[in-house]
């Protein structure tokens, strides 16, 4: 039972656990305004990842690679906004006007057809993602970490800081809370819920291709690199509560050290189990999440 | 009698052609795939119980694939038993293991529900992966194909097998499906808190219907496991679920039909990828299709724009893709995502859905005619109203936090009345009735019928204990038809073991329940529209439909939730002839409204309510002028000699 | 009408080809997922081949001169999948052979329907034993189905052999959870134990495909002191170990399978792979003229800088040119004539690998080498090194040149080549 090793794995454990935190984040986004997540946020993650990788090394023939990483995080931001968008179009809108919950499908569905496009588009393969954040390891508190999983935290933490300012102190922001509070209301005082709802999806889908952007020099991009993150996103999303804003953090970075320590512990094949116990356990017991508000039902 | 023999001629006629093809075609690759795509077939109708018939995205399927092809194989090649063990074994071990997982899972809803059955399969793959030592792990399991009566079934036999397994399938969940079960089924979908206060227990029938779904799909994987004949934890992952998924979607929700055309799509679908000109004709038959469906949806506006123009985008992006691409099977999943995209935007019933709506046109086959209606004496009997205390109230608080929409109440109604319940809005009428039928639990008192507590917190043990409501907000089964409805509620009368109910023997109990909703269905009148849909029916038809529901409980009290909110004026006046009839033959009620008229002339008692309190009590006149009931309504103190009420032959004129 | 609708070939029968003008030989293997770069350079390296002979007229079959047409089918690396195509290919009635499938699962689920009518394959380049020794366990009298690859016994003997001439003591044993990582665990320990247990093994770890995160197993492998890594499993995960140990500091290197030379392993650690060695048949070196004129030819043609994976491309076309000369011999397209003709080549064969010489023997169910190609000669060891894979040995270089171009030992119904 080394200190240091413990140490090690729940550092770099709490690290991944942010990017599913991230992405869990992202989930709460669009369920706070519609009530409906993109079940295919993963291949959302996926092709922003890969599209920032094609703008990074179009940068590279011109630039170097500190520019062309900085100039590839704004399109790759803006990219994951649009994919976000075209997802709450064809999946999400029809199915919000019906009040159904065909969006389940339909946004599996789309993320099929992304998964398939990138396939096809940049290949099968698993690329390296360059960046100019050193993957070299320093020595903090008796552990090895890198700049590039540090890189991680600031980012996540950067980004939803961003949010969180911009649903607290813009305009914008307050209609994006009032949808999310009281849809009718919202509408009948002039908000166009529909808008906001795009809104929520943009966002979701920058914050996808953020997570994307900061995991992909660590894990490498392929097709398939989103779809064990996903499950563990989802896990962090509903053990939170999918309404309980900076619940996630705590849940996802907890989440990530039992990963880690059970992978060290028990068995690396068993690393996926504490958060697939979790998340059914958490859905048994509490199924509004640790941080969630329980809702009364009306009839 | 005709459109029985005419929908079993059809599924004799496709099982025969099916079961003959060995005979003629001596091609082993056709009889794999067929093979295949009755182990498909299986494992489908097994996912459209929770998807087609629940409604919910079940993601764990493919889960129970794995473990019952993996019992199966364990059962033949660790204890060294036969077929027959095995395939019971995975049947029943997916049977229990759905059923436990339903019992958590079932309680969420939507995503949440989606996402338990996720972890549960990707729970199920790692447990396959890891425990090395039962299952050989990632290296798989080889499973030889043991004899039966000695003998080892040729690929002909072995796919014979598997079309008898399908067809025994078929028809014990025809059987189930065209019964109560299925009902509660359709029921639970549309509205799980009234199926639960008709006394159908919403929780057990979606457990009961996991589990057996899971069951099915621990059939089709020790099918598999022998036709396979090696098995890999890496085969039961979250992309062959989706494919599952769609083949149900696709195929067409809620239909055996459906679930087989998803299977044959699954079985078939690489095939057709792989010959070009053959996808080419495909997707732009596909193309005309969804133009067609398109413009006949926006031409009589049943369709959004959406809805109309987003297939013909997606097909045609399909069509013009074919052109460009060279190997379609590289875009195999975006050209599956295409096509599943256009069924479930443009035709959300699927193929079958489809085809059935289609052929059901073609083919004008009437529907069995209905029984004659039963006595209404024995569907609703009378009750002996002797005025005495049937259901009481005793100090009963409700709080949400630091609101008391319930402060303290005590209230008796005398068997036999009609007690009116009103107050202005918010003054906790409604959640009064919600505490005692059991949606919220009191947070003090107690509630007595007969002078026993009633169950707390529960819709469903109220509504078994004798209570029937309606909704202020309606809660009808939409997709059924107004018999459905009311078919679905009947108390006492589905007394069948579900042994005969699977083999069809239960249908001279249907035959009644069919009377005995139709004798319902008569006394408030919409005898001539018991075939209709409860959602096409008109508004005031759908409230008296309510309430023909919640007779057919036999309820010793039945609560009305503002029946008449809505309602045009001649609407109200049935409304108040139905309430008549049903006040005639005993019942108690309670009454909950806003139309003054309706209370004046109905009530024999009436509480009024103000803040989650009693402000009044009496009759109907005596409450009217009651000047705390005035003050409460209209805001003012009364005036100090004793207001004269208005007299002008009708209500006074309060807010509703 | 009605004996095509016998042999159901109406369903198959879109290609619209009459039987008889060709000689037909299938392709399958994994084109998309995470074994698709063996897959696609095994099937380009095969088509290579194919375009030369047919560029040349076609095979020499009795009188007439037929050109090879190809049949491809994406196995997906899916077992289920295998199977099916396994099931179409037996039931195509003029198919002379298949060649490919890289994944031992797809061979396990798959070849038997091959096997049991007959039908002619190469594997090529599965090499897991399993693929094979599951012909042995079944005790068939009658095999139809051969190899064409450097199979893990042969790699793993190698990659011990490599581990105790550098000198290390202590190694720690990692491998991926599938079929081929554990056979490979169960072929490096075997070695060991052969080699007169010079090595210790202080850590035995398994990872799972897709994993990303390997610094539990690392932290494990360094605590306990190991010096090399002998490890076993497919590019990206190997890629994942590699810059795991970069990440804390280790400096063991990776011994292991031939799967460490694929591009995805490459790519993905960057700087942290060089010093990789793995067993390799084939170096995408020009070291002789025909090697020269297959790595020029495949860049043109598939345009490419590297092959993805030179030692899949390598076999398969080898594996054409035997496959040909089979039919040639045989005189038939008929595909059980093709095995008679495959266990008995009369006529060396010239490949890029080698010159081949009756490297397949008539079956024996005691001996599954009969209808093993490669031996230990054949084979070298490989480095990683800047982005591309190099001799690890330059002693092999040599040694590889002078094999490439002298006749390989032939293979006879009783003599056994030993393989350590």
């Amino acid at each position: 039972m080394n200190a240091a090793i413990i140490g090690q794995m729940a550092i770099s454990g709490a690290l991944m656990g942010l990017v599913y935190a991230l992405i869990a984040y992202g989930f709460q986004l669009t369920y706070a305004t519609s009530k409906s997540i993109n079940f295919g946020q993963g291949e959302l993650v996926m092709l922003s990842a890969f599209f920032s990788l094609t703008l990074t090394n179009l940068g590279l023939t011109h630039w170097g690679l500190g520019l062309s990483y900085a100039l590839m995080i704004p399109g790759g931001l803006l990219f994951g906004a649009l994919m976000g968008l075209v997802v709450e179009r064809a999946g999400v809108r029809l199915a919000l006007e019906q009040k159904s919950e065909g969006w389940i499908l339909l946004t599996i569905i789309i993320g099929l057809f992304f998964f398939s496009a990138a396939e096809n588009i940049w290949g099968r393969d698993d690329r390296p993602f360059p960046t100019p954040i050193s993957a070299d390891p320093i020595h903090v508190l008796g552990v090895d970490v890198t700049r590039l999983e540090l890189s991680v935290a600031v980012g996540v933490f950067a980004i939803m800081g961003l949010i969180e300012l911009f649903k607290r102190r813009t305009l914008l922001g307050k209609a994006f809370e009032a949808v999310a509070a009281d849809r009718d209301a919202a509408e009948l005082m002039g908000i166009s819920a529909t808008r906001t709802v795009m809104l929520s999806y943009g966002l979701s889908g920058a914050v996808a291709a953020l997570a994307g952007i900061l995991v992909s020099p660590i894990t490498t991009v392929g097709p398939t690199m989103a779809s064990a993150l996903i499950l563990k996103a989802f896990s962090v999303a509903v053990v939170a509560g999918l309404d309980s804003g900076f619940g996630v953090v705590l849940v996802g970075m907890f989440l990530g050290v039992l990963e880690s320590l059970a992978s060290y512990y028990v068995g690396s094949g068993w690393r996926e189990a504490p958060g697939l116990i979790l998340l059914i356990l958490a859905l048994a017991l509490r199924p509004t999440g640790v941080f969630g508000k329980a809702t009364i039902r009306k009839v | 009698m005709r459109r029985l023999l005419f929908l079993r001629g059809a599924e004799l006629l496709a099982f025969a052609v099916l079961g003959a093809i060995p005979l003629l075609v001596l091609n082993e690759y056709a009889l794999g795939l067929l093979t295949l795509l009755s182990i498909y077939g299986i494992l489908l109708i097994g996912l459209d119980v929770t998807v087609g018939y629940l409604g919910q995205v079940n993601l764990a399927q493919i889960a129970f694939l794995g473990l019952g092809g993996y019992a199966a194989g364990l059962v033949i090649t660790r204890l060294g038993m036969g077929m027959g063990p095995a395939l019971l074994a995975a049947t029943a071990l997916c049977l229990v293991l759905g059923g436990l997982l339903a019992l958590p899972a079932l309680r969420l809803e939507g995503p949440q529900f989606a996402l338990a059955t996720l972890s549960f399969a990707a729970l199920s793959a790692t447990a396959l992966n890891e425990l090395e030592s039962l299952t050989g792990g990632a290296q798989g399991l080889s499973i030889a194909q043991p004899p039966i009566f000695g003998h080892i079934l040729t690929k002909p036999q072995f796919y014979w097998l598997c079309l008898a397994f399908l067809a025994l399938v078929w028809m014990l969940m025809r059987n189930l499906l065209a019964s109560q079960w299925g009902r509660a089924f359709e029921a639970l979908r549309d509205s799980p808190i009234a199926t639960d206060a008709m006394g159908v227990g919403t929780y057990r029938h979606k457990v009961a219907a996991f589990a057996l779904g899971s069951g099915l799909g621990g059939l089709a994987g020790g099918l598999y496991a022998l036709n396979l004949g090696y098995l890999q934890p890496q085969s039961f992952g979250y992309e062959q679920m989706i494919t599952l998924l769609l083949g149900v979607v696709l195929g067409g929700r809620k239909s055996l039909w459906g679930a087989l055309v998803g299977a044959s799509v699954i079985v078939l679908l690489p095939n057709l990828l792989s010959k070009h000109d053959l996808f080419l004709a495909f997707s732009g038959l596909g193309c005309a299709m969804a133009l067609a469906a398109g413009l006949r949806g926006l031409v009589k506006k049943t369709t959004r724009p959406f809805q109309a123009l987003a297939p013909v985008v997606a097909m045609g992006i399909l069509v013009v893709g074919g052109f460009f691409v060279p190997n379609t099977e590289d875009w195999r999943k975006a050209i599956f995502a295409l096509m599943l995209f256009s069924v479930v935007v443009g035709l959300p019933e699927g193929l079958m859905g489809f085809l059935t709506g289609f052929l059901a046109k073609l083919f004008r086959v009437p529907e069995a005619p209905l029984p004659e209606p039963s006595d209404l004496n024995s569907v609703l009997p009378t009750h002996p109203a002797d005025g005495s205390p049937l259901l009481v109230l005793d100090h009963l608080k409700r709080y949400f936090g630091g609101v008391k929409a319930v402060d303290d109440l005590s209230m008796t109604v005398c068997s036999g009345s009609i007690h009116g319940l009103i107050g202005p809005n918010g003054s906790g009428k409604s959640t009064v009735v919600n505490v005692i039928s059991g949606l919220y639990t009191p947070s003090g008192g107690r509630v007595l019928l007969h002078g026993q507590e009633l169950p707390q917190g529960s819709l469903f043990r109220v509504a078994r204990a004798g209570v029937a409501r309606t909704f202020q907000n309606l809660q009808l089964f939409g997709e059924l038809t107004a018999l459905e409805n009311v078919m679905v509620a009947l108390k006492d009368v589905y007394r069948s073991p579900l042994p005969l109910v699977l083999l069809g023997l239960a249908r001279p109990e249907e035959r009644r329940a069919q009377a005995d909703a139709l004798a319902l269905l008569e006394l408030i009148g919409l005898k001539d529209q018991a075939r209709a849909k409860a959602k096409d029916l008109t508004y005031g038809a759908q409230r008296f439909l309510e309430i023909a529901r919640a007779l057919a409980r036999k309820p010793d009290l039945l609560i009305l939730d503002e029946p008449a909110a809505g309602l045009a004026h001649p609407d109200v006046l049935q409304q108040i002839e139905i309430i008549k009839r049903v006040h005639q033959r005993g019942i108690t009620i309670i009454l909950i409204e806003h139309h003054m008229d309706v209370v004046s002339e109905l009530c024999d008692a009436v509480t009024v309510l103000d803040g989650g309190k009693v402000i009044a009590e009496g009759t109907p006149d005596e409450v009217k002028r009651h000047p705390k009931v005035v003050e409460a309504y209209l805001g003012q103190p009364p005036e100090t000699d004793s207001a004269t009420p208005h007299t002008d032959g009708g209500a006074a004129p309060l807010p509703a | 009408m009605f004996k095509q609708l016998v042999h159901g070939s109406l369903l198959l029968s879109a290609l619209g080809l009459q039987g008889g003008d060709t000689v037909k030989i299938a392709l399958t293997g994994p084109f998309s997922g995470g074994s698709a770069p063996m897959g696609t350079s095994a099937r380009d390296g095969a088509k290579l081949a194919i375009a030369e002979i047919n560029a040349a007229g076609g095979i020499q079959v009795g009188a007439k001169k037929l050109k090879i047409e190809v049949i491809e089918r994406d196995d997906e690396a899916k077992n289920e999948r295998g199977a099916l195509i396994a099931q179409e290919l037996a039931a195509m009635s003029d198919l002379s052979g298949v060649i490919g499938t890289v994944n031992t699962g797809v061979c396990i689920a798959g070849d038997k329907h091959l096997q049991e009518k007959g039908i002619t394959k190469i594997i090529c380049p599965a090499a897991g034993s399993a693929s094979m020794t599951q012909w042995s366990k079944a005790g068939v009298k009658d095999n139809s189905i051969f190899r064409f690859a450097a199979h893990d016994g042969i790699q793993a003997a190698m990659v011990v052999e490599e581990a105790i001439n550098r000198k290390f003591t202590k190694v720690a044993v990692v491998f991926d959870s599938t079929n081929y990582g554990v056979s490979g665990r169960d072929d490096m320990l075997d070695q060991i134990k052969k080699q007169g247990n010079k090595l210790t093994v202080v850590a035995q770890e398994k990872f799972n495909i897709g994993d990303k995160d390997m610094t539990a197993q690392l932290l494990r492998a360094k605590s306990a002191g190991a010096e090399a890594i002998l490890i076993w499993g497919i590019g990206p995960e190997l890629a994942a170990i590699s810059n795991g140990e970069a990440k804390i500091g280790m400096k063991a290197p990776l011994i292991g399978g031939w799967t460490l030379s694929m591009s995805n392993y490459i790519d993905n650690a960057g700087k942290n792979g060089n010093g990789t060695l793995m067993p390799q048949t084939f170096i995408e070196e020009p070291i002789t003229p025909k090697a020269k004129a297959f790595i020029d030819g495949y860049h043109k043609t598939f345009k490419v800088g590297r092959i993805p994976s030179p030692v899949a491309a390598a076999q398969g076309y080898d594996a054409v040119y035997l496959m040909a000369a089979a039919v040639k011999q045989a005189g038939s397209t008929d595909t059980h004539k093709v095995k008679e003709a495959l266990e008995d080549l009369k006529e060396p064969v010239k490949g890029v690998i080698a010159t081949w010489n009756h490297p397949y023997a008539k079956w024996d169910p005691a001996d599954v080498t009969t209808h093993e190609a490669f031996r230990r000669e054949q084979t070298v060891m490989g480095m990683v090194k800047d982005g591309h894979v190099v001799f690890g040995n330059d002693a092999d270089r040599e040694r590889l040149r002078k094999s490439a171009t002298t006749a390989t030992p032939a293979k006879l119904n009783k003599a056994k080549a030993k393989t350590k």
